[in-house]
């Protein structure tokens, strides 16, 4: 969008916070095409990670494949910076691999800053933010500490847990987001007087050792994926040397120092008053809760590849410094260890997120986007992936284009947005794979396929991204076809996975009809029969009957441990790269699975499009319980899917909205 | 659907003679639009909840002055006891009454007019109880089970129905549910924390309470054949051919002469039907022409109703004539009997046994059928038969009490399917499939499990089950 005057101070979107949240946020705006401004204390905290150091993880990687998707840029920085790539999950279906990658921190933020000083249209202001500022009730400008404002047509705020931020380590407290960093006090207020309803949660990181006080001998090492996966679809191939991580444990001793030193944790003391995550238990809190288990895994992984950093994962403590290095020294490797920092827990405030729409915008002040942990969640994926919704959402609302949503058939971003804004929340939101009914139909690996013409469309991927992903599609399509065709020996692929057999595939030459056209459907069927019986719905065995001995490759490879490999070995070429090949297995063997959960999101998708008008939650709506009445003019929700996953509302509830919803829909 | 927030009135009682009539009214006005019309010692509006009051209903003709004095006398319409029943501790959970009336068509329908004319909207079949669901009162098994409580026609249907109105199935069904949610739980921990979990993907004592859970489905569903005769009630035709002596044992097993027998084959011209009860369940009986060739039109149509009823039966009675041989009449009867269940009598024992029961059992190779020697118009072998019936139509796979079973047709379909997906589930896990394949059947299972309580119900199936109703109920 043109600027009027070309002062510095006049932007379409600016954002407050350079952290994984307002990075993406940033470059989301700047991609359309908006004069945007990113805010943030110091320039150059820009990506910190302030806690693991690391991207991904199960579900979290599945997010980051679908940010870079969109046009994201969590999974290039990724590459660049990452250190050691592993695929999560490798024992379970694909459906639940997930990508992780440890990386350099001091890269990661260095990689992304880059990325964002070549991005045209972004200026990066070093400043506090202290205000947002309304006119006739839309957001037109934040207003810094220095009493500088920045005039916008929306703004994205992204604090982390600088919001009103509180340090606990042991009895000390200390106002600051990070450790040695200021409290952003003054915004949180700010928000407050525009009528938001906070709350207050709690995180923790675990101390840091130096890397050569460590017994690195005594411990497990636990090497990296090769050759490593890059998390971008846009990376071509990662040249890296890949770092160690090691694993130790907690045991008994360990168990006693936290027990006896229990009264110096703010934790249990009543100083915290903020509730942490229960799936990333502090350790005081892993041997009060859990006081069967005599041991637990505590990895050590480093903070990047020329720094002494060594983060120790599985360990997050408030106790005192003094307390920390004596549990430390009790774990095998550790016993002479260095601390570098100590572990701490910080508290900091959150706005409620039913207050927001789907779009991350405040229900009740239009321009303002929040994203990250001032929604409630934790992680960097989840900040990366509300930074990027907010960021094209705050784009869309300057320029008028209709919100950008994503369903929760479409991707885990889609997922994570409509929980924080429909289910209640009494603990930090973290990603998991269960939280995704349609699971088996949003893979890492089809990110690209479920997200990229959007992310085009956007105008956050080039032609040239987009057209990468029509090829792999089409081109995954045709080998399919090609492998429908091909006969092959079932005692070949049977014994594929040893000794080679050759030239036991044929091409059927005479196909029923025309070339294309005839085939499709062919292929269609001949997968159906493998998958039929896969999903139990079907005949019990299907290439069992006349021409035992042979059936087509695409059976063969639908078969319970069909791979691509082993048709290669029984003779039948693949023309696809590595990474296609695994796409075409997971859709091939789990095809009747896939189609299943397909045609349950489309049922869904149904209730989703039946859209409820704000106007009736000023109404009576009689005929609702109470508490259904009250969960509902509470989070207003805006269709009556989302209406459904409110927690409290019943079915009979639902029903009665349908009707108004119907009412809704057939007044003029 | 009509709207849910105004106040509805209907008679609530069957129409036809009797000794009391209950109107009733629902809705947040329902108070208001029931003093309008009654003359009593107190205005309803004060009166505490589950009070009853004696008074008239009566019809006003002219509004009242603005002084509030009523300026023309109101006309008594009938005698009646109103009983006020205030939010939420209602049968609608919104204020209610119902005004008992004199029986008979006419005071309960001129009660009514009243208080349509007073602003109460005529509810539509079912609302009452529909607003009961929508209100959360009662869950989707219960509401339904007051259609059934209403039309049971046998003592085990009203009893099935009470249980399963007091929220038996409901219990049931959400017990299972529970377990189920439970096993998912491990499932889904193991996938989502392979790292904390870690271990196989689905342990042994998932596994065990997966096949646990099948069982107990299994157990709800085997007595579903027999509790839906009860609720639903089953047709049995009396088929043969001609002569063989159907509207004879029609009679018989009706203890009444009800079917015209005469020597002459093909007597019985059109169907005739009667219902008797048997183990609980109402069954429809009928006698139907004699099955051959005719040429005859009116028997000719008479054959087609045979064929007709034969075809929508849960069992086919097929009277042979055993003093007789069987013939090719006999023979091509056998054939269209074929994949039903059959019981056969075998009668005129009294006369002879040209036909045996092997004989007869020879030409329904591979049906589901009994075979009863009787003498119709003896009387012999009667009980017999009828034992034979009930158990072909389930009674002996549940003895027992009823609470509890699964009588309605979508329940069993539900349960069936949760049933199947629990079965998927355990051979997924079998076959090694992964977790989360698991999980997607045990997600289905329970999704199946909900649509028995309404816990995950769509739309359209709210609508099927409301339309259902009867006005009142």
């Amino acid at each position: 969008m043109a600027r009027g005057d070309g002062s510095d101070d006049r932007f379409d979107v600016v954002v407050v916070g350079a952290g994984h949240a307002g990075c993406e946020a940033a470059l989301a705006c700047a991609g359309i095409g908006l004069h945007t401004a990113l805010v943030t204390v110091r320039l150059e905290d820009t990506a910190k990670m302030s806690c693991n150091p690391a991207v991904g993880g199960i579900a979290k990687g599945h997010m980051v494949r679908e940010i870079d998707a969109l046009g994201g840029a969590m999974g290039l920085v990724t590459d660049r910076a990452g250190i050691q790539f592993k695929m999560l999950n490798r024992g379970r279906g694909p459906a639940v691999w997930s990508p992780r990658a440890q990386c350099d921190k001091a890269r990661y933020s260095a990689e992304m800053a880059q990325l964002l000083g070549t991005t045209p249209g972004l200026a990066r202001v070093a400043g506090v933010v202290h205000h947002v500022r309304l006119a006739g009730g839309r957001v037109c400008g934040v207003e810094l500490a220095d009493g500088r404002m920045l005039r916008c047509r929306a703004a994205v705020i992204t604090p982390g847990t600088f919001l009103n931020g509180l340090i606990h380590i042991g009895p000390r407290r200390l106002a600051g987001g990070r450790i040695g960093e200021h409290a952003a006090l003054a915004l949180s207020e700010c928000l407050a007087e525009l009528g938001l309803e906070r709350g207050r949660l709690k995180t923790g990181t675990p101390p840091r050792l130096h890397r050569d006080s460590i017994d690195w001998e005594a411990l497990e090492p636990q090497p990296g994926d090769e050759p490593p996966m890059p998390f971008s679809h846009w990376t071509e191939r990662l040249d890296l040397d890949q770092v160690l991580c090691h694993l130790t444990h907690t045991h008994a001793g360990t168990h006693q120092v936290i027990r006896n030193n229990l009264h110096l944790s703010p934790l249990y003391s009543g100083a915290i008053k903020g509730t942490g995550p229960r799936y990333c238990p502090s350790l005081e809190d892993k041997v009060v809760k859990f006081p069967e288990r005599s041991s637990h895994h505590v990895f050590l992984e480093p903070e990047g590849r020329d720094v002494p950093e060594i983060y120790v994962n599985g360990v997050s403590t408030s106790l005192p410094e003094e307390v920390q290095i004596e549990f430390v020294r009790t774990m095998p490797g550790l016993e002479r260890a260095h601390m570098l920092r100590p572990g701490y827990a910080v508290e900091y405030d959150f706005v409620l997120p039913h207050q927001l729409g789907p779009t991350l915008e405040v229900k009740t002040v239009p321009g303002l986007f929040l994203a990250g942990q001032i929604c409630g969640t934790s992680g960097y994926e989840e900040a990366a992936a509300q930074g990027l919704m907010a960021g094209i959402n705050a784009a869309h609302a300057v320029t008028g284009r209709p919100p950008f949503v994503l369903r929760r058939d479409q991707a885990y971003i889609g997922v994570l947005i409509d929980d924080l804004v429909t289910r209640e929340h009494r603990e930090p939101y973290r990603m998991f794979t269960s939280a995704a009914e349609h699971r088996l139909i949003m893979r890492a690996d089809n990110a690209d396929e479920r997200l990229s013409e959007l992310g085009h469309a956007l105008g956050l991927l080039t032609s040239a991204q987009v057209d990468r992903v029509r090829a792999k599609v089409a081109a995954l399509a045709a080998e399919e076809r090609r492998l429908a065709r091909v006969m092959v020996s079932m005692a070949a692929v049977s014994a594929a996975s040893g000794t080679a057999v050759g030239a036991a595939a044929r091409e059927i030459t005479a196909v029923a009809s025309g070339e294309e056209g005839g085939t499709a459907p062919s292929a269609e069927e001949s997968a159906g029969l493998g998958n039929a019986r896969r999903a139990g719905l079907g005949a019990e065995s299907g290439p069992a009957s006349a021409a035992a001995s042979t059936m087509t490759a695409l059976d063969a490879l639908a078969r319970p441990h069909g791979s691509v490999r082993a048709l290669r070995a029984a003779g039948v070429p693949c023309p696809l790269p590595d990474d296609w090949a695994a796409c075409l297995e997971v859709r091939v063997r789990y095809r009747g699975y896939i189609e299943r959960q397909a045609r349950t999101a489309q049922q869904m998708t149904a209730l989703e499009c039946l859209a409820l008008p704000q106007s009736l939650w000023q109404g009576t709506l009689s005929g609702l319980s109470r508490e259904a009445r009250e969960k509902l003019v509470r989070w207003k929700p805006s269709s009556v899917g989302q209406a459904s996953r409110i927690a409290g509302v019943t079915p009979a509830d639902v029903a009665i909205l349908l009707v108004h919803a119907r009412r809704a829909a057939a007044a003029p | 659907m009509p709207p849910l927030d105004d106040t509805i009135a209907a008679i609530a009682t069957a129409t036809g003679a009797g000794g009391l009539a209950v109107v009733r009214v629902s809705g947040s006005a329902a108070l208001a639009t029931a003093d309008a019309v009654f003359e009593g010692g107190e205005r309803l509006e004060s009166a505490p909840s589950h009070t009853v009051h004696h008074g008239w209903v009566v019809a006003r003709e002219c509004a009242e002055a603005a002084d509030g004095a009523a300026v023309a006398p109101a006309r008594r319409l009938d005698e009646v006891v109103a009983a006020v029943f205030r939010a939420p501790r209602s049968y609608t959970r919104e204020d209610v009454v119902e005004l008992s009336c004199h029986g008979g068509e006419l005071s309960s329908r001129r009660v009514l007019a009243a208080l349509l004319a007073a602003g109460a909207r005529l509810a539509s079949p079912g609302e009452f109880t529909l607003r009961a669901f929508l209100n959360g009162r009662i869950d989707l098994a219960q509401a339904e089970a007051v259609a059934d409580v209403v039309r049971a026609e046998t003592e085990r249907g009203h009893e099935l129905a009470l249980s399963q109105l007091a929220g038996e199935l409901s219990r049931t069904v959400n017990a299972l549910s529970d377990r189920l949610a439970d096993a998912l739980a491990e499932v889904e921990a193991r996938v989502d924390f392979a790292e904390d979990v870690g271990g196989i993907e689905v342990p042994e004592h998932v596994l065990a309470t997966i096949a646990g859970l099948e069982a107990s489905l299994a157990g709800l569903l085997q007595g579903a054949a027999y509790a839906r005769a009860v609720r639903e009630g089953v047709r049995v035709p009396l088929v043969g051919r001609p002569n063989v002596g159907k509207s004879s044992l029609f009679n018989a097993l009706l203890g009444e002469a009800r079917a015209i027998v005469t020597d002459v084959p093909g007597t019985t011209r059109d169907r005739v039907s009667e219902a008797i009860e048997l183990a609980g369940i109402r069954v429809t009986v009928s006698d139907t022409a004699g099955m051959r060739e005719t040429g005859d039109a009116v028997e000719s149509i008479g054959v087609a109703r045979a064929r007709e009823a034969l075809a929508d039966c849960a069992v086919a009675l097929w009277v042979v004539d055993g003093a007789a041989p069987l013939d090719d009449n006999d023979e091509r009867i056998a054939r269209e009997l074929a994949g039903k269940r059959v019981l056969v009598a075998l009668n005129k024992r009294d006369l002879g046994e040209a036909t045996t029961l092997a004989q007869v059992g020879t030409l329904l190779d591979g049906a589901q059928r009994r075979v009863v020697a009787v003498s119709a118009t003896q009387g012999l072998g009667l009980e017999a038969l009828r034992q034979a019936l009930a158990a072909l139509l389930g009674a002996g796979e549940a003895d027992g009490s009823l609470s509890g079973a699964v009588g309605n047709r979508r329940h069993a379909e539900a349960l069936e399917r949760a049933r199947a997906a629990l079965d998927r589930a355990a051979r997924a896990a079998g076959e090694g499939l992964p977790g989360e394949i698991v999980a997607l059947e045990l997600r289905e299972a329970l999704a199946a499990l909900g649509e028995v309580t309404g816990r995950s119900v769509g739309e359209d199936l709210l609508e099927r089950i409301f339309s259902k109703f009867c006005v009142g109920k």
